[in-house]
């Protein structure tokens, strides 16, 4: 049960041309996430939500304000599925997920071959990624970062390369995966369909990295995309987006 | 109206067509279509030597004769100087090669600073380094040993270079984000990650370099492949000459097939076959 504590986050980078404005990624936000629930960040392209992904990860640090994120008060342990797998080339699918395990032991062998077996890649171990397709390898990665048993999963937009066949049947591992484990999730996706569908929460981004809305969702999991409680509140939230004001991208 | 297309089985390769195109076969054609040019060559060209003339004269240099002034086992003596400078030579421009391509491929400001001098260098042959390290060294164990290194460096560090940036900010931070201890890394991430690369670089620099060691013997030595090559070039006996750079050329060739192809094809097994490579590295130096 991870806790994440934002608090007057703000993101600088420099500008991306001489003499030109400094890009605010981030600006100023504040939000909580206690215990286990899902909970989705939404936004159009570029509103800062892989910088704060990252920031949350440690990959990134932050120019103001700050971030925990714990687990009864220690250090949360993190898994992070990436837009793309991200999986070492030049290792077999076994030993991508070995490589973020903390131990090798024949029992941490036995649990990653139960996650690779839950996303239906049991018979893939010894290949390299390159011999899969797309669609596999981000499998690999969903299920490499389940099997380090996270208290926090950070995920970036994890199906948005793949087609929307795929994707739908990736959700759907997803929402299995999930309601067994039942893990703090934060999902990135600019796909407010998705976002209803998966999660208990939703917080929208606005361009510039400003908190623009915070949405509850109370429905039962798992959710089929083809339940209409669930295609009515998809309308629902999508026609309070229509209204959002987005300045028109330069 | 609809068409029906007749299902046509892929007909399999012949035997011979396989056999040709097979890692040994093509090995094996490509030398019997050497010696029949050859052979063919010395009916048009009389001061060519004939294969057999050159076997011959060879197997005197080894079991030691009466032909000329060779006493037994100097043919190992010169073999043995000649390969221990190559071997010195090329672990030199190896460790520096993987050194400066470490850090071209790892820091843009490296790869601003050096990497043009890296590719001019690349294009300078062997002969030149000869020629200029027995300018500065003259005669002595330096200048064959330099010559090696010098033309060897470029070839590994623009691999090793190509290795190190194949490592992307995306793989780090997806390491930096999954906690994984820096040992870990080294070994998974940044080893792993090179060693085909590094083998390319090996032996492409054993390649373009065995003629440097000869070339620089020729110049300076008393002893060695070089030496011994010229030695029956200035006596005018033309089958001495072509047979000792034959030897040499068959041995460096040996070593890069029967050894280094495979070490580097184990490394790369996640990525590409040797021909690809062979292609891209001879596209960067073309
Ligand atoms: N390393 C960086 N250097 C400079 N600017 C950056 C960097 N990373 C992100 N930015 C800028 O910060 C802003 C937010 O980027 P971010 O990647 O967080 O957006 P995003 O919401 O994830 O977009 P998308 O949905 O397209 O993935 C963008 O304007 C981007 O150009
Ligand atoms: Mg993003």
């Amino acid at each position: 049960m991870a806790k994440v504590t934002v608090s007057k986050l703000a993101k600088l980078f420099p500008p991306p041309i001489k003499g030109g404005d400094v890009v605010r990624a981030i600006t100023n936000i504040d939000f909580e996430v206690d215990g286990n629930v899902f909970v989705s960040i939404v936004g159009p392209s570029g509103c800062g939500k892989s910088t704060l992904l990252n920031i949350l990860s440690g990959v990134d640090t932050p120019t103001s304000g700050s971030v925990t994120v714990t687990e009864a008060g220690k250090p949360a342990k993190l898994g992070y599925v990436f837009q793309d797998a991200r999986l070492l080339p030049w290792r077999s699918v076994m030993d991508n997920m070995m490589y973020v395990r903390d131990d090798a032991s024949e029992e941490s062998v036995a649990n990653a071959a139960k996650y690779l077996s839950m996303v239906g890649l049991d018979h893939t171990h010894e290949m390299f990624p390159g011999q899969l397709s797309g669609g596999m390898q981000q499998r690999v990665g969903i299920a490499r970062a389940f099997s380090v048993e996270p208290d926090l999963l950070l995920m970036d937009e994890p199906f948005s390369h793949l087609d929307a066949m795929t994707a739908r049947s990736l959700r759907d591992h997803l929402q299995d995966l999930w309601s067994r484990t039942r893990k703090t999730v934060l999902f990135v996706t600019h796909d407010v369909m998705e976002a209803v569908q998966l999660s208990d929460r939703i917080i929208v981004l606005a361009p510039g990295g400003v908190i623009y809305d915070d949405i509850s969702i109370d429905l039962p999991h798992p959710r089929k995309a083809s339940d209409p409680k669930v295609a009515t509140l998809q309308a629902e939230i999508l026609g309070q987006f229509e209204n959002m004001q987005i300045p028109a991208v330069e | 109206m609809t068409t029906l297309i007749q299902e046509v089985e892929p007909e399999p390769d012949s035997a011979i067509k396989r056999w040709l195109v097979s890692d040994r076969g093509a090995t094996i054609s490509a030398a019997v279509l050497f010696l029949v040019m050859w052979q063919l060559l010395t009916l048009f060209a009389p001061r060519v030597p004939t294969p057999w003339a050159v076997v011959k004269i060879m197997w005197i240099e080894v079991t030691g004769g009466d032909y000329g002034s060779v006493r037994r086992g100097e043919f190992w003596n010169h073999y043995a100087a000649t390969l221990q400078r190559y071997a010195y030579g090329l672990a030199i421009g190896f460790t520096a090669g993987v050194l400066v391509g470490a850090l071209i491929g790892a820091s843009n400001i490296a790869r601003a600073l050096i990497s043009d001098t890296v590719l001019v260098l690349l294009a300078l042959p062997a002969f030149v380094w000869a020629f200029l390290t027995t300018m500065w060294f003259g005669i002595g164990w330096q200048a064959p040993v330099l010559t090696v290194a010098f033309t060897a460096f470029p070839f590994v560090a623009v691999n090793v270079a190509q290795g190190v940036r194949a490592i992307t900010p995306d793989l780090r931070h997806m390491s930096t984000a999954f906690g994984v201890t820096p040992v870990k890394r080294f070994r998974h991430l940044i080893l792993a990650g090179i060693t085909g690369y590094v083998f390319a670089g090996l032996r492409f620099a054993m390649i373009v370099s065995w003629n440097g060691v000869l070339l620089s013997e020729w110049f300076n030595g008393q002893v060695g492949v070089g030496f011994r090559t010229r030695y029956w070039f200035d006596a005018n006996r033309y089958p001495g000459f072509l047979g000792w750079v034959i030897s040499f050329i068959i041995f460096v060739v040996a070593l890069d097939r029967l050894v280094l192809t495979k070490l580097q094809a184990r490394a790369f097994r996640w990525r590409k076959t040797n021909d690809e490579l062979d292609k891209e590295l001879l596209a960067t130096v073309g």
